[in-house]
């Protein structure tokens, strides 16, 4: 039995040559820690073995992602001077160089003379007051009271920019590229084709919540056994074909994969050495168990109340979202390793204010500010969030000046996320934009430095997980922030 | 302070690799330098006169003077280059600095005095790269077993296994066999009674016999024509409601071309001629019009730039195998193709847009259409973008169109092609000219029945005063109706002669007689209207009929004003260009000619002198037919690709298909009937010494199991349940339609589009597909256990199978299920699995108090061999 399990290797020859995903081996991690071997026949490179690269200081992400693009000074990047100089164009503030057509270069039109994505250049007001949160004394505001309470876990990024003026910046935040450069694969998918598994019941990359506008793939060259698999939050049809359509019971179709596991085995008598039999015996097995183990994670109802009231689960506005929050937490415990969670329905998102910003944006956080703080309180209180990394982000934030009477563009030259988690600072700011939110100005934040400082908290090296013919750029790869680090 | 700890970082390293260890040049120097300097100092390109693809070149220097002083590193220019702190200065321009470990080296060598191998050889020419030069009909070897030898496939691959000492498997059980080339030519699985037959078939010819039925098969052009579809980007149309973003509408049509030429076995050159060029090789050609798909999927509403970069790229990779697109930034940093050369390549797709040819029976364009390109825009100018920034065009220079000219040095002139009128005015089509007709008429028959209708209207229902108005709308009706006939035969007549005065002025008076009685007609509508309206609206309604009233008075006044023109009946609509295009710039008249730029390049890609196409086309189809490509970079033959498995066995194979005709078909039949395709995929009782020499079977001593496509997967559970409509071809199938019975190439598949079941199964991705992954994941488990589809089938063949034996025992019906879902017979220790399991569950139905235990415990055992691995393997 200690003979390789493995012979036929064109497959994975014809990765390395292509530089597309070998997949025989989605469940590769697994594999590679039961002893299959896994090598490449390029020289000098070989696929993970599922293994960080350098000691990690984070196991699992979760990703939150606000569909559409939040307004950065109506919640962690407050802007007075956009209240005072409310009605004026930019041209009339102090602030009118941040129109100058050298600082708007950034921008690559996707869709040539959109209606959206234009510059805006009458100032709006700011819709909503701010105050001071927590000792570090960060202002966000008044939407946020309850993210507000975690401020000292969370580290604000007021820095950030992108490129894609139109919702395709979503694609670009989760892959790192410019939607006319093609698709490529998401950070999610990165980890996933990096990293093994911490859970043999579960998939290691979920997804929950609306993937409307961008595609609904992770992999892509990296192959789709490494696209996040899709879950609602409902026990009773939580992933497709997740349950039997016959009046089989458990015990009876448990015998039915026995059955299948069995003559697998058998066939491997005939065929030694076939990597693809030993592969879909352990996929029946998994499947098998998520069948089970999907439903009960998803089970809310036997969390206790005190824990479903923390994520607003008692409150009609907040019941959906925190579902989904709570859910995740049940999903990191018991260790799914990258949870991408969608918020905001609709053909662009729900965050996209084009018009009616005060009653959108209102209305959003209301729905997302208690279910997101309660996951990180939860998180806390389990010892979790020492090595869990939350993101907040959308794919871009809103513009400075006013869309129509009462709504706010899209903008990519500064916006805010935040982390928190997973060996993060808490409790400061990084990065700023200008005095009225325009342009990033103090350390500033292409995307990837995301899905850098992500990959390093969990220990992996984006350059040795290259694929060979699929050359990156030095722009995908990213910096870490190191600033944010603890 | 940073330079500084650098630079004795540097010295440290530098030291150490001094110490105990020679440089090893070949190792450690010269992949470096061909990673980071080739592109610019090797043999394409030597920028300041510098090449290092050498050492002895490295130390000659360039312009600047030497880079390399053997010994001296502080007067070796190259080190200060690669280390310079100022970006601007710094080498290589791109990417990041070279690693401090790599420097050292660097600096390490140049110590030990820049010494290499005495017979280092430059880069060779470019051209001289295998792929560039055409392929010359090797002999087939000799081999010393000469009776495994089949035909020629068998002797190239024999002489490897020689050269390798590799001793090739047994042939696969028949049934296997059978199961495998039907999969493979048909994407249908064999029935119990093919199987049956063929086994008990002993003559010479049966193999042969059975290639013959498939070839002739129609659902050979559905699975082959999947396949093509993969690597041409098949894709049907999305975007926003009605409106088109990508791809078009009907693009079915393109499909059904593929489907139906593979069936015709029309050669592949000829293939490609007709996608590329069909408007101008064949511009009345209904029937070859529907290639030029090809072109009308890749349109993109949004922006001209990604439309025509996909188009170049997927292009020269599916027909030439070459990476243009990497040639759009700068010039290409492994294949002799420039900048230049990639907007020379879009400079012929310039000209080109899309649009709707009205097809037989319909005018409606939203109903159906054909989808074609067309060069619309004669003067459309190319420049290059600098570093590929379509915001940054380069004015100062327009590019001609043209091919990169290292391949050969055919003639690539481009010459206009005038069109014959029905192709710029397809209006003058007799069958748009009918349609149109008959739509009238129609519409006049309805008309008609409507007056009748409403005669028949009692005056109780609506009032007197109402019937007699309804009565009048519908007259007006029946004479806009036939009006509207008379403008359309008025039109058509003018279209036909345009030079005729007096036909062009009836046609506009005819024309305007039809707005004035479909105006008269509205009128009348607005009018009854107000009759029937209650009080809350009445002010409203009444307006309108004011509004109507005017309009009418209108269109009846203008009926005999001088001049004025018609509008010529239309035959075709073109796809906005963009977002910016108007609709009555899409309405302008189509160019007489077209510039000949797509059939040049179709000349040109198809010539047989081209060294590139019938190479790349029969990798494919080797690749799909073994599971493994004899070039495994299938899209990439340039210098960055990888060599050839069996280099010789390719360049036969490329000429016999040019010298076939280009037929697949003979290629196919090749293929299937050699001894190579007939091998066993396991490796069981293999020799050590053939599994050590050569453990990933690079040269194909058995033959490699494949996951079947996931189109192959749903086609084969409907095919052995008896439950597949085999009608070819039509619109598109909603991919929420689970009742379809059809085959899966016919679903919509876009990229916001997938058949659920299908895309657990890897299906294509219509962004780039040059080969289906294989990827194994649970949720395909869980397909097959828990969808509808595989569960419905299960019982369906458990009922067939029962139907075909009936009585039978458990025994036998374990062996009719196994010969059926997996054409093998079961062995003694599977008969004894699945009797265990016939038992337990039988045991425990009867336990619930279920009606007929056993017959339910075999439909799971049909369903758990649905969930074999098998099942969804060919062997």
């Amino acid at each position: 039995m200690t003979q390789p399990l493995i012979q036929g290797i064109h497959r994975r020859t014809f990765l390395a040559d292509m530089g597309m995903g070998f997949t025989g081996l989605a469940l590769g991690a697994m594999l590679a820690r039961d002893g299959v071997v896994r090598a490449g026949e390029v020289p000098e490179w070989r696929p993970p073995d599922g293994k960080p690269h350098f000691t990690p200081k984070a196991k699992s992400v979760i990703w939150l992602f606000m569909n559409g693009g939040v307004s950065h000074m109506e919640s962690f990047d407050p802007k007075p001077e956009l209240t005072k100089y409310a009605g004026k164009s930019i041209g009339e503030t102090p602030y009118k160089d941040a129109q100058s057509p050298e600082k708007l270069k950034l921008a690559r039109v996707t869709v040539v003379n959109d209606a959206n994505g234009q510059q805006r250049k009458q100032l709006y007001p700011l819709q909503v007051g701010f105050r001071k949160y927590g000792k570090s004394g960060i202002e966000l505001s008044d939407w946020l009271p309850h993210m507000g309470s975690c401020i000292d876990d969370i580290a604000v990024i007021r820095s950030m920019y992108t490129t894609d003026d139109n919702h395709g910046a979503q694609t670009q935040f989760h892959s790192g590229r410019h939607m006319l450069d093609g698709e490529y694969p998401t950070l999610g998918a990165w980890v996933d084709y990096g990293l093994g598994s911490l859970n043999d019941d579960l998939p290691q990359f979920l997804s929950i919540g609306n993937r409307e506008y961008w595609n609904a793939k992770d992999g892509h060259y990296l192959g789709p056994a490494h696209d996040a698999i899709p879950i609602r939050v409902d026990p009773n049809n939580p992933l497709d074909f997740g349950k039997s359509q016959g009046d089989l019971t458990r015990d009876e179709q448990q015998m039915g994969f026995d059955l299948v596991g069995r003559l697998n085995r058998l066939k491997a008598i005939e065929y030694p050495d076939d990597p693809a039999l030993n592969a879909r015996i352990k996929a029946y097995e998994l499947a098998f168990r998520m069948q089970k183990s999907i439903p009960d994670t998803l089970n809310l109802n036997s969390e206790p109340k005190a824990t479903r009231d923390l994520y607003g689960l008692d409150d009609p506005a907040t019941r959906d979202f925190g579902m989904q929050m709570l859910a995740t937490r049940r999903f990191i415990e018991r260790g799914v390793r990258f949870i991408q969670v969608q918020h905001g329905a609709g053909g662009a998102g729900a965050w996209d204010a084009h018009s009616s910003l005060k009653a959108n944006h209102e209305g959003n956080f209301k729905a997302v500010d208690k279910p997101i703080a309660g996951l990180l309180k939860d998180l806390k209180q389990r010892g979790l969030l020492d090595s869990t990394i939350v993101l907040f982000a959308s794919e871009f934030g809103r513009t400075p000046g006013s869309q129509g009477s009462d709504g706010r563009d899209h903008h990519i030259y500064g916006f805010s996320v935040w982390m928190a988690g997973g060996g993060i600072k808490g409790g400061i700011v990084h990065g700023a934009t200008d005095e009225i939110g325009f342009h990033a100005v103090e350390n500033r934040h292409y995307v990837t430095d995301i899905h850098a400082t992500i990959l390093k908290q969990l220990g992996l090296d984006s350059r040795k997980l290259e694929i060979p013919g699929r050359k990156r750029l030095d722009i995908d790869h990213g910096k870490p922030i190191d600033a944010i680090l603890a | 302070m940073r330079p500084r700890f650098i630079a004795a970082a540097l010295l440290m390293i530098a030291a150490v690799a001094r110490g105990d260890d020679a440089v090893d040049y070949t190792r450690q120097i010269k992949p470096v330098l061909q990673a980071r300097c080739y592109a610019c100092h090797g043999v394409l390109k030597q920028k300041g006169g510098l090449r290092l693809d050498t050492a002895a070149l490295a130390i000659r220097g360039g312009k600047g003077g030497a880079v390399v002083s053997p010994g001296d590193v502080e007067a070796s220019a190259i080190i200060d280059r690669v280390t310079s702190e100022d970006e601007s200065d710094r080498m290589p321009p791109e990417g990041e600095p070279l690693k401090l470990s790599e420097v050292a080296a660097l600096r390490a060598w140049i110590t030990q005095g820049a010494k290499a191998p005495s017979d280092e050889r430059p880069e060779r020419d470019p051209r001289d790269h295998w792929a560039f030069k055409a392929p010359v009909r090797p002999a087939v070897p000799t081999v010393a077993n000469v009776k495994w030898v089949k035909n020629p496939i068998d002797a190239f691959i024999a002489a490897e296994y020689e050269k390798h000492r590799l001793t090739p498997q047994r042939p696969a059980d028949k049934r296997v066999w059978l199961r495998r080339v039907s999969l493979d030519l048909i994407g249908l699985p064999p029935a119990r009674e093919e199987l049956d037959a063929f086994v008990a078939d002993r003559s010479s010819e049966a193999y042969d016999r059975v290639v013959e039925r498939l070839l002739d098969s129609p659902q050979y052009g559905e699975r082959w024509g999947r396949h093509w579809m993969d690597i041409w980007r098949y894709s049907d149309w999305w975007g926003l409601g009605a409106e088109v973003r990508n791809s078009q509408k009907h693009i079915w049509h393109w499909r059904d071309w593929i489907v139906e030429s593979l069936n015709a076995d029309k050669g592949y050159d000829q293939m490609l001629r007709e996608m590329l060029a069909a408007d101008e090789l064949y511009p009345n050609d209904l029937d070859r019009l529907r290639a030029s798909g090809f072109l009308a999927r890749q349109y993109f509403k949004f922006n001209r730039t990604s439309w025509l970069d996909e188009t170049v790229e997927h292009t020269s990779k599916a027909m030439l195998g070459l990476t243009l697109n990497c040639a759009k930034c700068h010039d290409h940093k492994y294949d002799p193709i420039t900048h230049v050369d990639y907007y020379r390549m879009r400079a012929v797709f310039e000209p080109y847009q899309v649009r709707t040819d009205a097809v037989p029976g319909e005018t409606d364009s939203e109903k159906d259409g054909l989808p074609r390109a067309f060069d619309c825009n004669l003067d459309a100018t190319t420049f290059l973008h600098i570093r590929g920034d379509d915001r940054n065009p380069d004015k100062s220079r327009p590019i001609e169109p043209g091919f990169p000219a290292f391949l050969t040095s055919l003639g690539t002139k481009v010459e206009a092609v005038p069109l014959p009128t029905e192709a710029h005015r397809p209006g003058l089509r007799a069958f748009v000219v009918e349609a149109h007709l008959k739509r009238a008429e129609r519409r006049i028959v309805e008309a008609r029945a409507s007056l009748e209708t409403a005669k028949g209207v009692t005056t109780k229902s609506v009032g007197p005063v109402a019937s007699v108005a309804a009565v009048v709308v519908a007259e007006g009706a029946v004479r806009a109706a036939e009006a509207q006939l008379a403008s359309i035969q008025a039109r058509a007549a003018a279209d036909r002669a345009p030079q005729e005065d007096q036909a062009t002025r009836a046609a506009v008076h005819a024309e305007r007689v039809a707005s004035a009685a479909k105006a008269a007609e509205d009128a009348s509508r607005a009018n009854l209207d107000v009759l029937l309206s209650t009080p809350a609206k009445r002010a409203e309604v009444e307006k309108a009929l004011e509004v109507a009233k005017a309009a009418s008075e209108a269109a009846r006044k203008v009926v005999d004003t001088p001049g004025g023109t018609y509008t010529p009946l239309a035959g075709s609509l073109k796809t906005l260009e963009s977002n910016l295009e108007t609709e009555e710039s899409r309405r302008k008249p189509f160019p007489k000619t077209s510039t000949g730029r797509r059939s040049a390049l179709a000349r040109w890609i198809t010539d047989p002198r081209n060294p590139l196409p019938a190479r790349v086309a029969v990798n494919h189809l080797w690749s799909r037919h073994f599971g493994r490509a004899l070039v495994p970079t299938v899209f990439d033959f340039g210098r960055k690709g990888t060599p050839p498995t069996h280099p010789e066995l390719l360049d036969w194979l490329a000429v016999e298909l040019v010298e076939h005709g280009w037929s697949m078909k003979h290629i196919h039949r090749l293929i299937v009937t050699s001894n190579t395709y007939r091998l066993a995929s396991s490796s069981a009782g293999a020799s050590k010494e053939t599994i050590a020499a050569d453990p990933e079977n690079r040269f194909h001593w058995r033959a490699n199991a494949t996951r079947m496509e996931s189109e192959v997967v749903r086609d084969s559970l409907r095919a052995l349940a008896g439950e597949i409509d085999l009608t070819r071809g039509g619109p598109s199938i909603p991919i929420n339609d689970t009742t379809s019975r059809r085959r899966s190439i016919y679903f919509v598949h876009s990229n916001i589009e997938h058949q659920k079941f299908l895309s657990m199964f890897d299906d294509a991705s219509v962004l780039e597909c040059y080969r289906r992954a294989e990827s194994i994941v649970p949720q395909q488990a869980l397909a097959l256990e828990n969808s509808p589809l595989a569960t419905a089938m299960a019982e369906t063949i458990a009922r067939r199978i029962a139907a075909a034996n009936p009585g039978a025992s458990d025994r036998d019906f374990i062996r009719a299920a196994f010969l059926t879902v997996l054409a093998v017979e079961p062995t003694e220790a599977e008969r004894v699995a699945v009797a265990e399991f016939l038992a337990r569950l039988t045991e425990a139905a009867k336990g619930k108090g279920l009606p007929d235990p056993p017959a339910r415990a075999r439909v799971q055992v049909v369903h758990a061999l649905l969930n074999h691995n098998d099942f969804v393997t060919v062997r």
